[in-house]
């Protein structure tokens, strides 16, 4: 009996999905978590445990397409792993997708084979799939959109930038920053122009030249211009507008689902990350990230990007379009200049590597040198992506590989002190109300038994409440001083002493206490 | 002298136009005149002036009188043929009016059937036809009309809505009038939410279908090397029928356009479709003072007047294997008909029928036409493909589908009493395990450009879509078996959920916007969180879906400056809802009523417009 190649490509994917699946849970066992995939869950508690306004948090969680992703499993798994569940199977699609591309076009099993090697054993895939993050989806929709923009260069059809184009609208609400890729497509999009108008001349700038001194080529040219910008980029830019008008209407901010720590878990998560390393920089071994060598960290991250540069050595935008992950990172780096690229910016370039060898390998005459390249690379590869975990400037990206290298918990992250206080809200009597500030708190959150006893931002009481906690709640939940996020949340202790002054008869007595969290009952 | 002899002496045609001639009478059965006169070699005022020349007078026939007994000894496709027909018997001569007067053929058919000799009577070949078809025509206009109800009644709109429907129709109207009485805010939450995920649903089949039909934006159904191996002399007689009503001033364009195609003229057999009461078209082909290259074909009155019954009328008279339908104002690609001879020759003997693109000439005329070319580029460059490729019913475009005759005669032809017959028609085709395939060839058409026309046509479109509907909807179980459930779907929401979409987006823009200007919490009491959430999905996402898929069509189509246009849609969206509304009431009303679409009124007309 012969099975189809997909078939066995959907066997492995299986086999990668349970994989993943089982270091993964196992990982979440051990105590491995991380900010993301605790915002992810604690808003999905509120969209189907909540009771309020609860169209504002389905609508306006950011990055949406994680959120809902994670939704799925949510009700149909166990709440806590469906981050990793979802981050796991995504991952597995992941190497579906790429694999049946390649699969298309190769008949050697070979690059099968290593590409099956670096799902298995890169510590950054690993990282991407068991974490529970929502790498895996940026990588699926960074890969289609960089697949469709080299086959619409090849073919010229409409079905292939539009897909780009969908995959780009994705890409951005999965990880916002994306939106700055669109901003070195611009002079791409002129240089396809130019490429695609049917003129003898072949030299890129004389055919440039050329269109600029004829008034119908010209006018060609700029009409084509335009409709590729409006094809590739319509429907990025309308989705953000119209994204940006709801976040307005529905919260009276355009930029809500971007820097509001309600709506999106990466606002506090850099900020605390950069404030942290910054304060303790004697204590790491990371210097302060230097602008230019940031590509240079990329490629040392992936050398198999420099084998994949070189087999578009010969179709300039195609070269032109890789570099733009490039500009990406260096712009970020620039624009977000107190945050800390993350390890899933690196990533990207060995999804990328990875496309080019599928598109261009099969043109190569000399197999055997490509693969033993590719031998050399493959095991560099994954020591250079351990090695960026393991130095990582963010702890939950080291916390990663040292629970998954010495499969013990660590407690980098602070988790610990969340789920004990959760725990203990868990222990009280069922009919007892407890103000809490999401905004930080999302963590402890996660881990409560029912959220309906909970009064937070997203119902319209929380203000009054705010202001008259004794009319609504029988418990406060408050950040210590000592607590690194006590600064972005109202429910801290600077709070206590304002409602006591404005308030003298109430009565606060500490129910709980640890390094980061005060529980106080209202005494009524 | 007999009268070819005297159009060669007049030097209207050549000797050598002569013997042509006679060989493609002899071939066709017809009448030296008639080859004449349709296939382009002379024109009916030369042919006059040969006449008056040899002294015959031409006279006006409409109100000669006529006897029964003498007409029922002739069959109207020999009168057809010969430009000839008996009237009367007087003086005990058989009065006969005859184009061509020299027409021994006919003569002798006269004095072997009639025992009298003849008495011939010089009129118009235009004249004489009226008069056959109008005298002799029943038999076949009875047909036209009945042939499909007499064998098919399930699938002809007489009836437009059968009592089941109207039971479940009065019965989901009656459940819903008692709910909202009940129980207000539940009722409506329940008549949103199945409103929202009909919209839902509907938006992502068509993004679907579009990203499936896109894909193949490459594929050739024919190559130039396919298209370069036909061979002229295999190719087999073509029939195309152009139904016209009052179109008199498209008539010398509709003969530019047919003289460019790039088919062997003897092999054409080209209708021009008129009906009797449609003195303006008759006399704008009387009035050519060039050649013409087709044969007038007239409807005799009888009612439902629409196109699908001229159509039906004029089938009984074509010699075609393929026959096709082009609206007087089309301008098919060139090698349109060769294309689809290979086609069908290419795939198997189940596909008996092949839809062209069609796309518009006058696109930057005006607003509504820039619309409708983004709209029909849409439809036809993704849609249908889209449909094809998933083997899902193709809902028939107006004009351009070229069809294998004895299949469509199997079919039943057209529906006279549908109003749009050619969507019809592409469903019960599927529900026969006939397929429909897509070729790559396109027919340009003239966009409306006026508003009232257009709504008035649209109306028509979208009344027929309702009828077609209701017709395949007598008993869906059975539809559900014959189309599958592929098919079965994609009718409902082709035909079907078309209609309804533009009945509903008005309610529900209106609904959006009352939510906008007044207090939120009265319409949110209507409006759960997951409703309002999956309704604001729709409205933001699926318009700029629909509008960026729009835009894709134009792009394939390489009408760049029409791109940004596709942003008005929602507007034009208005347009159909009120369309909509009128077909809706007329399907109540007047149901086989034809809204007559005005052509001509283009001011754009030069085909080279259509050159990319």
């Amino acid at each position: 009996m012969r099975f189809s190649k997909s078939f066995f490509l959907v066997l492995i994917t299986l086999f990668l999905a349970v994989y993943y699946l089982v270091c993964g849970v196992y990982l979440n066992k051990l105590g491995y978590t991380n900010a993301e995939s605790l915002f992810y869950i604690e808003k999905a508690r509120i969209v189907f445990e909540g009771v309020g306004n609860r169209i504002k948090v389905m609508g306006l969680t950011s990055p949406i397409f994680p959120f809902y992703a994670t939704f799925i499993f949510f009700i149909t798994c166990s709440k806590m792993i469906a981050p990793v569940i979802a981050s796991a199977i995504g991952t597995a699609i992941l190497f579906n997708v790429m694999a049946s591309t390649l699969v298309k076009r190769f008949n050697d099993d070979f690059y099968l084979l290593i590409l099956l090697v670096l799902f298995m054993l890169h510590p950054g895939i690993l990282y991407v799939a068991c974490s529970g993050k929502s790498v895996y989806l940026v990588l699926i929709f960074f890969y289609l959109f960089f697949l469709n923009i080299l086959k619409f260069y090849r073919s010229n059809t409409t079905f292939h930038i539009s897909i780009a184009s969908i995959c780009l609208v994705v890409l951005v609400f999965c990880d916002y920053k994306f939106i700055w890729l669109t901003l070195f497509f611009i002079p791409l999009v002129l240089s396809i122009a130019i490429q695609s108008l049917n003129l003898s001349e072949q030299e890129s700038i004389f055919r440039l030249f050329l269109s600029f001194n004829s008034p119908s080529l010209r006018r060609k040219l700029i009409s084509k211009t335009f409709a590729l910008y409006i094809i590739i980029f319509i429907l990025p830019i309308a989705s953000v507008i119209v994204y940006k008008l709801l976040n307005l209407t529905h919260a009276n901010d355009l930029n809500y689902f971007l820097e509001s720590p309600y709506a999106t878990w990466n606002v506090l998560s850099e900020r605390v990350n950069f404030d942290q390393i910054t304060s303790n920089r004697s204590s790491t071994l990371i210097p302060q990230e230097i602008s230019l060598l940031i590509s240079l960290k990329a490629l040392v991250f992936c050398p198999m990007m420099i084998l994949a540069i070189y087999l578009f050595r010969r179709s300039t935008y195609q070269i032109l379009t890789l570099l733009t992950p490039f500009a990406l990172i260096e712009f970020l780096h620039i624009k977000y200049d107190k945050v800390f690229i993350a390890y899933e910016y690196y990533l990207i370039f060995l999804i990328l590597a990875l496309l080019c060898i599928t598109f261009k390998a099969q043109l190569i005459q000399r197999q055997k040198t490509l693969k033993f390249a590719l031998l050399i690379l493959v095991p560099v590869q994954i020591f250079t992506g351990y090695l960026f975990l393991a130095k990582s400037n963010l702890p939950e990206e080291r916390n990663f590989i040292t629970t998954l290298i010495t499969r013990k918990p660590t407690n980098i992250d602070n988790q610990d002190s969340n789920r004990d206080i959760s725990y203990y809200l868990n222990g009280l009597p069922g009919d007892s109300k407890v103000l809490v500030d999401d905004a930080i708190a999302y963590p402890v959150i996660a881990y409560v038994n029912n959220v309906k006893q909970l009064t937070m931002p997203y119902q319209d009481e929380f203000s009054s409440a705010i202001e008259s906690p004794q009319k609504y709640d029988d418990y406060i939940l408050v950040a210590t001083a000592k607590n690194i996020v006590t600064g972005y949340t109202q429910l801290n202790n600077k709070y206590i002493a304002i409602i006591k002054l404005a308030n003298s008869a109430l009565n606060l007595r500490t129910v709980y206490q640890s390094d980061d969290w005060i529980l106080y009952h209202i005494e009524k | 002298m007999s009268i070819p002899e005297l159009l060669v002496s007049d030097g209207f045609i050549t000797s050598d136009d002569k013997r042509i001639i006679e060989d493609l009478s002899a071939q066709t059965n017809t009448s030296f005149m008639k080859v004449a006169l349709t296939y382009g070699y002379i024109s009916r005022k030369n042919y006059e002036r040969t006449l008056i020349n040899a002294g015959y007078k031409i006279e006006d026939i409409r109100d000669q009188p006529f006897d029964v007994e003498v007409l029922k000894k002739i069959e109207l496709r020999f009168a057809d043929d010969r430009l000839a027909l008996p009237l009367r018997i007087e003086k005990n001569k058989v009065i006969a009016l005859m184009a061509d007067p020299s027409d021994e053929l006919f003569l002798d058919f006269i004095r072997f059937t009639y025992n009298l000799e003849p008495q011939v009577i010089v009129a118009s070949d235009l004249d004489i036809l009226w008069l056959s078809h109008k005298l002799i025509g029943e038999k076949y206009i009875k047909s036209a009309v009945y042939e499909l109800l007499n064998n098919d009644p399930e699938s002809s709109a007489i009836v437009t809505f059968t009592s089941p429907q109207l039971i479940s129709m009065f019965v989901v109207l009656a459940l819903m009038a008692i709910g909202l009485v009940v129980n207000f805010k539940n009722t409506s939450i329940l008549i949103n939410v199945l409103l929202s995920s009909f919209f839902l649903v509907a938006i992502i089949f068509k993004l679907f279908l579009a990203l499936v039909g896109s894909r193949f934006e490459l594929h050739q159904a024919i190559t130039k090397e396919e298209l370069a191996l036909v061979n002229d002399d295999d190719l087999p007689i073509y029939t195309i029928l152009l139904p016209v009503y009052k179109e008199d001033k498209l008539i010398k364009k509709l003969i530019w356009n047919l003289q460019s195609l790039d088919y062997p003229r003897e092999k054409l057999d080209i209708k021009l479709v008129i009906e009797e009461d449609d003195d303006k078209t008759l006399n704008a082909v009387r009035n050519l003072n060039f050649p013409a290259i087709f044969e007038v074909i007239i409807v005799p009155y009888h009612m439902p007047k629409t196109k699908p019954k001229a159509c039906n009328y004029a089938l009984h008279f074509a010699r075609g294997k393929y026959l096709t339908i082009y609206d007087a104002e089309d301008i098919p690609d060139t090698d349109q008909l060769k294309k689809v001879v290979a086609l069908f020759g290419k795939l198997p003997e189940d596909y008996i029928c092949i839809q062209s693109a069609l796309n518009y000439f006058n696109r930057n005329e005006n607003f509504l036409t820039r619309m409708f070319t983004l709209e029909y580029s849409y439809w036809f460059d993704y849609m249908l493909p889209g449909l094809d490729t998933l083997d899902i019913p193709i809902p028939l475009g107006g004009t351009s589908n070229h069809f294998k005759i004895e299949y469509l005669i199997e079919l039943g032809a057209w529906d006279p009493f549908n109003v749009t017959e050619d969507a019809d028609l592409g469903v019960r085709a599927y529900a026969k395990g006939y397929k429909v395939a897509i070729v790559n060839s396109t027919t340009y058409e003239e966009a409306n450009n006026e508003p009232i026309n257009w709504i008035r046509q649209r109306s028509r479109w979208i009344k027929g879509y309702m009828q077609t509907y209701l017709v395949h909807m007598r008993n869906p179980f059975k539809l559900w078996k014959k189309l599958g459930w592929k098919g079965f779907i994609g009718f409902s929401f082709f035909i079907g959920a078309t209609p309804l979409t533009f009945l509903v987006y008005p309610l529900l823009l209106g609904i959006f916007i009352a939510y906008l200007i007044f207090d939120f919490s009265t319409i949110h009491t209507l409006f759960p969180d997951w409703v309002l959430f999956m309704s604001i999905f729709n409205l933001m996402v699926g318009n700029i879906l629909m509008i960026y898929v729009n835009m894709m069509a134009v792009f394939k189509r390489r009408y760049y400056e029409l791109i940004l246009f596709a942003i008005a849609n929602p507007f034009y969206w208005l347009m159909h809802s009120i369309a909509a509304y009128m077909g809706l009431y007329e399907l109540i009303v007047r149901p086989f009523y034809w809204q007559k679409t005005n052509h001509g009124i283009s001011k754009v007309s030069n085909p080279v417009n259509l050159v990319q």
